[in-house]
């Protein structure tokens, strides 16, 4: 959008497009880099066991086999990764809804109202991310269970709606980059406070509703940590915890079936990212500064 | 840090100024806002915190009752050459790895933030090395590229250098998972991409027609108006980065060659749970955290410096 | 029914935001109530969940069983498991399974949580831990009633799951410690197979010559403390006192030995060397260096080879009994790889007990089983497996009949401070020795000078 800008000056435009060029080609370089260990995962998820660690290097199977996924999605004793696909869909959606709602509101009371006790509340937010959470494992064990909800989904899904912190920080940077003019002007518009939040603030800052929800959809799917520790069977598993069953140090292990399924298990972030990111490259977030 | 934080400037101002009743809807409204949080908190939060601070005096091996000794954990972390060489380790990390990622998320991010076609592809590749995260993909791609007679050796040799083992060797096994800290820069970038489409596009139309170029644009524009999420990244980047885990576990398991890649949070875990020391473990979370909280307030005290919250003003 | 349970307070929070525009004193009112709400909302139901879940009525008894494993490991006893409540209708048990290492973190956390599965699978390095702090149950009663059947089973098979003379967990199958090699490199280099009397100094000839003709590694690094104690035991000591309380050898120049053997070999490539294993790493037994023939030998727990095999493409491998002291003593013993243990907190202790008698003799499961925690205990159960067998575990259950004539009793479970002195004391040292920081006397000389205090003060 920034070329559109200047557009109509068409030497600046051409010199523009050379450079976009060369751009391209770094990006499409570097981006090899990244993207060669899905390629090699992808790779050698279709090759036979015999051939995954004898021929560790190659991107291409000598023998081609699809076996891998069969043996992979069957999961274990009948239970099979569409189980798992469903429970991780269930956790990781209803997770992000709550974290990103709640941390938007919470955000919005620490970036824009001035209360006693603020800056204390804020502090303590920021102390939480800060201790290791491996010793508060135990205690939070405790409390779960005695709350009940051992073997349930509600360890990992209810706490996401009072608010994460890491999102609420994050959101708070960005109400507190938008002018105040706006809420002078809402509040003579006599909208309250919810109002204000909901139909200006949150309008504005959906950059950063997205960028959380990519966050958080993809964090809340890769953590084995929570589901293993809270969730004791396994059809309520969800992808992360079942592919590490899949793995024991000492024991035969079927790699060409982790290879198969961790692949797979990268397919919806990678589809919510696709989706979600161009939300990210409108490049028209001025409509409130005019509107 | 207690002061610096919210100090949003004008609404301090105005409230300061304005009726009691103003002040308190303000207090009322402010803590229904704040209440998702405050509630989780106490529920969930509060307890495992204070017992984990509880622990930290306590010798607690999980299987039986935790046991009451006082400062001995922290004396036994005072003398544990184990526990210095993964302070040495972290901090070595923390203060390569976060300058760098930074600078590298905040380049791709404006790489990634023109119009041009495709841009949605690049940027899910660019951001794939984040989503396969600590998997043996990685571990495996890694030691690849710096075994002995892998890509980065053979890059060298071309130079005339003779490389190293890069993971086995004791004196160059960090810089790999340095490496793999800042190409895994997906998250900041995503962020930084998310701050530079609240920049608005006027500033930068003026600015051209005032002939100011790329160079200076990114100084007078895009630094300051991301100043806010600059700050975000760098504190959260800091934070993540004292409490980092998985990159040194699948790279160098077992702390790497001599040690030299033990971290401080796999130590910690190997001690509260490997070993059933959960009582060191905590003792060792709460000096971190007293490590994390400081250098955290050294940011924020800087930050009234370079970060601008306030818009129209330094446009 | 979790969408439906929390959609409910969600739309609580939504409407009350879409609402929210004009009096502010209103919508407060609505928030906090709104709140608090949408907690208990979301409690109550799980509340019910659990009191669904607990025992009691009509006679019917739910057991948790717990254990560790990869994917073929899960479904064998997944099909056990249902095979056996076919046989017992009223008894049925839910599974919980995962990799080792979640299956010893999660344990924990249940112990803190007072929470522990029925039946816990349990490691020899660990029981004797748990049965000493009372977590686990003796189950001598339930073999004196016969509810276990252990008729036949040879005293080593069970002795490493008695602790202070009671038994605590029932042995799935045994493991020894041999060597796998690759036969036709031997062939190709001329040189010997290993006998059933090699000496370490053969094992050190050999893996040079190996190295010298074929430019392979003799055989794979055997730094790990499990060798370290094999070489002990060969020479009639152990690294640790029946008590647990000091180190098992008095004199410093047997650990020295050991130490220099490490060095020596890997300076002259009949080893890789720890940085090159460093540099290395691994991700399973599956990417040993024998798969790729970069190494003709490796130092293996039996149940290990089936996997090699499989991922070197069923190419031919022997084991062979690992080599003896200059003196002709032989460390090999029998290790039970992995128990079934009856917590102490189980209501359900009886037919706990039941189901592992099932697991150790019936054929039919064991057939299932396929030998893959290790040979079986019961020796019916062996006649009929092994016929049955693919041609490399007929090879592991030869060479466990082969060890069981040679081997010397096992060791008292490894004390509590075992997996401390490992990673504080035995692995840096030995890290250091062979980056060439310390000579084998200073790294001998360390090692109790660190060891020691660690043991005493348990």
């Amino acid at each position: 959008m920034a070329s559109q800008a200047i557009g109509t000056r068409s030497r600046l435009e051409r010199q523009r497009r050379l450079k976009a060029g060369a751009v391209q080609l770094v990006i499409i370089f570097l981006g090899l880099f990244m993207i060669y260990p899905l390629l090699w995962l992808i790779a050698s998820s279709f090759k036979d066991i015999s051939e995954i660690f004898t021929r560790a290097g190659s991107l291409i199977p000598e023998r081609f086999t699809a076996e891998n996924y069969a043996i992979g999605w069957a999961g274990f004793g009948g239970i099979s990764f569409a189980t798992f696909f469903k429970n991780s869909f269930i956790i990781a959606i209803f997770s992000t809804i709550g974290a990103v709602l709640s941390s938007a509101v919470v955000a919005y009371g620490f970036a824009r109202i001035p209360f006693a006790g603020r800056g204390f509340w804020f502090v303590l937010m920021l102390l939480t991310m800060m201790l290791p959470t491996q010793v508060q494992i135990i205690p939070q064990y405790i409390v779960f269970n005695k709350l009940g909800w051992i073997n349930t989904f509600y360890p990992l899904i209810v706490p996401k709606f009072f608010g994460q912190a890491f999102f609420i920080f994050m959101m708070m940077q960005f109400i507190r980059g938008l002018p105040k003019e706006l809420d002078e002007a809402a509040e003579i518009d006599g909208c309250g406070r919810f109002g204000m939040f909901w139909r200006i603030i949150l309008p504005l800052i959906k950059p950063a509703l997205i960028t959380s929800a990519i966050f958080s959809f993809y964090w809340t799917w890769e953590d084995f940590f929570g589901p293993l520790l809270y969730l004791n069977e396994p059809r309520l598993f969800p992808v992360s915890l079942a592919l590490r069953a899949f793995s024991d140090p000492a024991a035969a292990t079927n790699w060409g079936a982790i290879f198969a399924m961790s692949a797979l298990s990268l397919l919806p972030a990678f589809i919510l990212f696709l989706m979600f990111q161009k939300y990210l490259v409108q490049g028209i977030s001025t409509t409130g500064l005019k509107g | 840090m207690h002061s610096t934080i919210p100090r949003v400037k004008t609404p301090n101002a105005t409230v300061r100024r304005t009726s009691s009743p103003r002040k308190r809807y303000n207090t009322l409204m402010g803590y229904l806002f704040i209440s998702p949080w405050l509630i989780g908190f106490f529920i969930f939060t509060f307890l495992p915190i204070i017992v984990s601070l509880v622990l930290a005096f306590t010798s607690y091996d999980i299987l039986s009752s935790p046991r009451w000794v006082g400062l001995a954990n922290f004396q036994q972390m005072w003398s544990d050459r184990r526990y210095w060489n993964a302070v040495r380790t972290t901090f070595l990390y923390v203060f390569t790895s976060v300058p760098l990622r930074l600078i590298f998320a905040l380049a791709v991010a404006m790489l990634m933030n023109g119009a041009y076609r495709l841009v949605g592809l690049y940027r899910a590749i660019y951001y794939v090395p984040s989503l396969v995260g600590g998997s043996v993909a990685v571990a495996v791609m890694w030691r690849q590229l710096f075994g002995e007679s892998g890509a980065i050796n053979l890059g060298l040799s071309l130079l005339g250098v003779d490389g190293p083992n890069w993971l086995g060797n004791p004196r160059t096994v960090l810089i790999p998972i340095i490496i793999l800290a800042v190409w895994q820069f997906g998250s900041p970038m995503l962020i930084f991409l998310a701050g530079l489409k609240q920049i608005p596009q006027e500033l930068y139309e003026a600015a051209s027609i005032d002939g100011a170029g790329g160079w200076r644009q990114f100084r007078s524009i895009t630094l300051p108006m991301l100043s806010p999420v600059i700050f975000f990244n760098l504190v959260m980047q800091l934070i993540s980065g004292f409490l980092v885990f998985t990159q040194g576990l699948i790279i160098a398991p077992g702390g790497g060659p001599l040690q030299r890649a033990l971290f401080y949070s796999v130590y910690l875990y190997e001690k509260g749970f490997a070993q059933s020391q959960m009582g060191y473990a905590s003792a060792m979370a709460w000096v971190l955290l007293i490590i994390i909280g400081f250098f955290t307030i050294l940011v924020f005290k800087t930050s009234d410096n370079w970060v601008f919250y306030d818009s129209k003003e330094d446009a | 029914m979790y969408a439906r349970r929390i959609l409910l307070p969600l739309l609580v929070i939504f409407s009350l935001l879409i609402v929210a525009c004009g009096a502010p004193s209103d919508t407060g009112t609505t928030g906090t109530t709104g709140r608090p709400a949408a907690s208990t909302a979301a409690s109550s139901p799980a509340a019910s969940d659990a009191g669904a879940a607990a025992p009691a009525t009509g006679g019917q008894v739910e057991l948790r069983l717990a254990w560790w494993g990869s994917q073929s490991r899960h479904d064998r006893t997944l099909k056990v498991i249902e095979m056996f409540q076919k046989e017992h209708p009223n008894i049925k048990i839910t599974p919980e399974y995962g990799n080792f290492d979640d299956h010893w973190t999660k344990l924990a956390t249940q112990t803190a949580g007072g929470n522990l599965p029925d039946i816990v699978q349990q490691d020899y390095s660990r029981i004797g831990e748990w049965a000493k702090r009372g977590l686990m149950l003796p189950l001598d009663d339930y073999v004196a009633d016969g509810t276990i059947k252990l008729d036949g089973v040879a005293e080593e098979q069970l002795s490493g799951g008695k602790i202070d003379g009671k038994l605590y967990g029932v042995n799935l199958g045994t493991n020894a410690l041999g060597v796998l090699y690759d036969p036709e490199m031997f062939t190709q280099a001329g040189v010997a197979e290993p006998s059933a009397d090699w000496k370490w100094a053969d094992l050190q000839q050999t893996a040079t010559t190996l190295h010298e003709k074929l430019n392979v590694y003799g055989v794979e690094t055997f730094y790990n403390a499990e060798f370290f104690k094999l070489w002990l035991k060969d020479n009639g000591k152990w690294m640790y006192s029946d008590d647990g309380k000091s180190l098992g050898y008095e004199d410093d120049a047997l650990a020295t030995q050991f130490f220099q053997k490490l060095v020596e070999m890997q300076e002259s490539g009949a080893t890789p060397t720890r940085e090159f294993d460093a540099g290395r790493g691994t991700i399973g037994i599956e990417d040993s260096l024998i798969v790729t023939k970069k190494s003709a030998m490796i130092f293996v727990w039996s149940n290990m080879p089936a996997a090699i095999s499989a991922a070197s493409g069923d190419r031919e491998l022997n084991i062979a009994l690992p080599p003896q002291a200059d003196n002709g003593g032989q460390g090999v013993y029998l290790k039970p790889s992995m128990f079934f243990s009856v917590a102490a907190t189980s209501k359900h202790p009886k037919e706990a007990a039941m189901f592992v008698d099932y697991f150790t003799n019936n054929v039919e499961a064991n057939k299932i089983l396929a030998a893959e925690r290790g040979v079986p205990i019961a020796p019916a159960v062996r006649e009929a497996l092994q016929p049955e067998l693919p041609a490399i575990q007929q090879k592991v259950f030869e060479y466990i009949a082969t060890a069981e004539k040679v081997a010397a009793p096992i060791n008292p479970p490894d004390p509590a401070a075992h997996s401390k002195i490992l990673s504080d004391v035995y692995n840096p040292l030995i890290d250091q020795l062979l980056y060439g920081e310390l000579t084998p006397e200073a790294a001998a000389k360390q090692f109790r000078e660190q060891a020691t205090p660690l043991l005493a003060s348990q």
